[in-house]
């Protein structure tokens, strides 16, 4: 389990304008989700994790040691990141050889990088494919492929870039059982994420970015259940939560199992013929 | 990021006047002192090219350029006004250091030769929208397809440069280091390139496909939302400057017949 | 007007051994909105691409079968002459700027241009295209500084300003946020109440369920049905081909809530409202 604490984290890209304007908080064990309109920070925010950026102002400590002092190839070997888009990354012709790059790179040997890179692919489901062409394979494939790349490299964090993004259902369902295990491994997880179904259905914390400020930070039920100030970070609720809203309820449901569980009384009158 | 063309419009006079009397006059300020194989009317078209690209308010903007090949100039002046072989007669000295006439005088012509063609380049492609320029030549039966390629290439490279930095932040981001000696970055490239290219070719094919559904490879005739850039006095201009060609292809062949 | 006939679609990209539409057989009705569905890789963007004329005409690859817009085979019509029948918006809307003009404006006439249409014409359309779309603000913005919802609206500006019959529209919110997501479908809802014949691919089943009249179902590059979309999102083996339900269907199906005499459960808010208690009095 690693603890990654941010010291009144400020950032901009050039004097004036402030991207990042004072983050004080501690990223535990918790599987976190960063929701936020877009501009609201998020993506500069998970770049100066990754130390790709160096704050203005303040620190970034991951178990208490300060990361500026590292580099990014060196940071690799701790925080791992599955970028948004798998075309920005993949440039091997072989599945296996993509996945084994980036554990070769932070110093695995090359048995040990075949043994990680086969069982990632074997958690996303692309065993069959090892041998295949990444850019043979279709844009939610070759995603899937990205994120065992990173998978493989066994690190203690793992950050997703919109992991859902042209996934279909099944694509999603896989994502979501991706996430359970490695948080039951104790690594980790760290998201930024547009789809907030997905979140409702999988992330324990969610910590709102809006103008470069933590606006909610708190279980996924009680971020959801603040319908104004989700608005006001030009946010939406999860739909069942809109469900729950529209019918007038005074609890509010994250899912479909929820509701129903709590749903059964609910039924007011069935069809009339 | 915008497009990467140096044109601006300053709403002058030499903003107005078609690209083609624009591009006359290149052929003009070049052919001119070519044949002429005289130096001061290189000299003279220089003092032209500079009093235009006052009144178009972009000389200020020829600076950058120039002072890039100004260093380059310095060189040849320094180089052939020392060690040309041929050199006899001493011009001046600084120093120990002495030019010689011969030398430095070679070195001058080629000074004004270069400063001539990147003045003249330069009252085309500071006062001209590059889509103006294209969009007259598809008027007079340039392929369009040709014309958008040479278009597309001003916007659509600083969006690859942003690519190209995301994808670095990728492959740094699995642990490849990029700075360092020369091994480490010949290392990097193939992780770096790659990428590049495989997006950029996505991109073409889907850009492609959008531009397909929007008529890009109809037979049609085009029409322009933009109207043509022309002034009334761009007929006489062009004449003009035909006149002098001509005149002075004459007067040459002229002198070489006697 | 634009109805569109399809017969017996096959189709084989170039290189590939497997059929990537199999015997695809419907039509649809000039007005229609049809929501297309299944999982990914299952038909659904050639299945576009075959009815925008794309395939075959500028994929290549063998293909057997007729697509016919308003009685005209799309293989053997010329290009310029089907922009003017059905257009086409995909998922990325960087990959939609043409990148050859400096304002919005300037790039919706792009199609108009390579349209002949003369010049007045052209600036009306524009005017309207962007007043629809709700970005005749940007007119002046260039291209690439607008957000993904703006820009894809103006994708979406540059097809309706050629006055296409048809309309596909290929995930065009996948890539965007929230407030882009409900721009565009915002956008497609307007397009729908002119009388537009709209096609649409998606993953979000409550949208697709709350504008579509009809369904397509699709795997592995066949049409498994076409149907209301009660009927399909009723179904009970919807799993299987990998796609899920909205959520008022699940609701109403673990809540035993189906209507016996369609055998339907209901798939929009609106249907399941009725259905479910409401506290703090009657919505």
């Amino acid at each position: 389990m690693s603890i990654i604490e941010l010291k009144g984290l400020h950032f901009s890209y050039t004097t004036g304008e402030e991207i990042l304007k004072g983050m004080d908080f501690v990223i535990d064990e918790r599987s976190t989700a960063i929701i936020g309109q877009n501009g609201a920070g998020k993506t500069t925010f998970v770049k100066l994790l990754k130390g790709l950026l160096k704050p203005t102002q303040g620190e970034i400590l991951m178990n208490g040691r300060a990361i500026k002092d590292l580099t990014v190839a060196k940071l690799a070997k701790n925080i791992g990141m599955v970028f948004q888009n798998p075309n920005d990354q993949i440039f091997k012709n072989q599945v296996l050889e993509e996945v084994m790059f980036g554990p070769l790179q932070i110093g695995m040997d090359t048995e040990t990088a075949a043994k990680k890179a086969k069982q990632a692919l074997e958690t996303v489901g692309l065993a069959e494919y090892e041998h295949a062409n990444p850019y043979d394979l279709g844009l939610s494939r070759r995603k899937l492929v990205a994120i065992a790349s990173i998978l493989a490299m066994d690190t203690e964090v793992i950050i997703f870039d919109e992991p859902t993004i042209a996934q279909d259902y099944a694509g999603k369902e896989r994502i979501k059982d991706i996430i359970r295990r490695l948080r039951s491994e104790g690594k980790t997880v760290i998201t930024i994420i547009h789809d907030m179904n997905f979140v409702a259905d999988v992330f324990e914390r969610v910590i709102v970015f809006a103008k470069g400020k933590v606006f909610l930070d708190d279980t996924a039920k009680n971020v959801f259940a603040q319908k104004e100030v989700l608005e006001e970070a030009y946010l939406e609720q999860p739909d069942v939560m809109k469900l729950c809203h529209e019918l007038g309820y005074e609890e509010n449901f994250l899912n479909v199992e929820e509701f129903v569980q709590a749903g059964h009384g609910k039924v007011r009158r069935t069809y009339e013929y | 990021m915008k497009s990467i063309s140096l044109y601006v419009d300053k709403g002058t006079l030499l903003n107005r006047i078609a690209p083609e009397s624009k591009i006359m006059y290149i052929i003009t300020a070049i052919t001119v002192p070519a044949l002429l194989g005289n130096r001061l009317a290189g000299a003279g078209f220089i003092v032209l090219s500079v009093l235009l690209l006052l009144s178009g308010k972009v000389l200020r903007k020829t600076i950058p350029l120039l002072s890039v090949s100004g260093f380059v100039l310095l060189t040849v002046l320094i180089i052939q006004g020392m060690f040309r072989a041929g050199n006899t007669v001493p011009l001046f000295s600084i120093g120990p250091v002495i030019f010689y006439r011969e030398g430095t005088s070679f070195a001058m012509s080629i000074v004004i030769n270069v400063i001539n063609i990147l003045l003249s380049f330069c009252v085309l492609i500071l006062t001209t929208k590059p889509s103006d320029m294209i969009e007259n030549f598809i008027r007079r039966g340039f392929s369009p397809r040709f014309g958008y390629v040479f278009i597309s290439v001003f916007q659509i490279i600083p969006q690859m440069t942003e690519t190209m930095s995301t994808i670095a932040d990728a492959q740094r981001s699995r642990g490849m280091e990029t700075e360092g000696n020369l091994w480490v970055r010949i290392k990097a490239f193939i992780p770096l390139i790659s990428p590049v290219i495989m997006s950029s070719l996505i991109n073409t094919k889907e850009r492609a496909l959008a531009l397909e559904v929007r008529g890009f490879n109809s037979k049609h005739k085009k029409t322009f939302l933009n109207d043509e850039r022309k002034t009334s006095a761009d007929p006489y201009l062009q004449i003009i400057l035909l006149i002098g060609i001509l005149a002075t292809i004459g007067w040459r062949v002229f002198v070489w017949l006697a | 007007m634009a109805g569109i006939v399809i017969e017996h679609l096959k189709y084989r990209y170039p290189g590939s051994n497997k059929l990537a539409l199999d015997d695809i057989t419907f039509s649809v009705n000039q007005g229609e909105f049809i929501g297309i569905i299944g999982r990914n890789e299952s038909g659904k963007s050639s299945l576009c691409q075959a009815i925008a004329g794309l395939i075959p005409n500028f994929y290549k690859g063998a293909y057997g079968g007729k697509v016919l817009i308003d009685e005209l085979e799309v293989k053997k019509v010329e290009v310029d002459e089907l922009c003017q029948k059905v257009g086409i918006i995909f998922q990325n809307p960087f990959n939609q700027v043409t990148g050859s003009k400096l304002t919005v404006y300037e790039e919706i006439s792009f199609g108009l241009e390579n349209m002949g249409i003369p010049k007045e014409e052209m600036t009306q359309r524009i005017d309207e295209a962007m007043e629809l779309l709700d970005i005749s603000k940007y007119k002046d913005r260039y291209p690439f500084d607008l957000s993904g919802g703006q820009m894809q609206r103006m994708a979406i500006a540059s097809i309706i300003a050629m006055k296409p019959e048809v309309i596909i529209l290929d995930e065009p919110t996948s890539q965007l946020d929230p407030q882009g997501r409900e721009e565009v479908f915002q956008a497609v809802q307007k397009l729908s109440k002119q009388g537009i014949t709209i096609i649409m691919v998606e993953h979000n089943m409550e949208k697709i369920a709350a504008y579509s009249d009809r369904i397509v179902l699709l795997e592995d590059g066949k049409l498994i049905a076409i149907d209301t979309p009660q009927v399909i999102f009723s179904r009970e083996d919807l799993i299987e081909y990998g796609v899920e339900a909205p959520i008022y269907t699940q609701i109403s199906r673990k809540l035993g809530l189906k209507d016996k005499r369609t055998g339907c459960y209901p798939v929009t808010l609106k249907e399941i409202k009725p259905l479910l208690e409401t506290e703090g009095g009657d919505r």
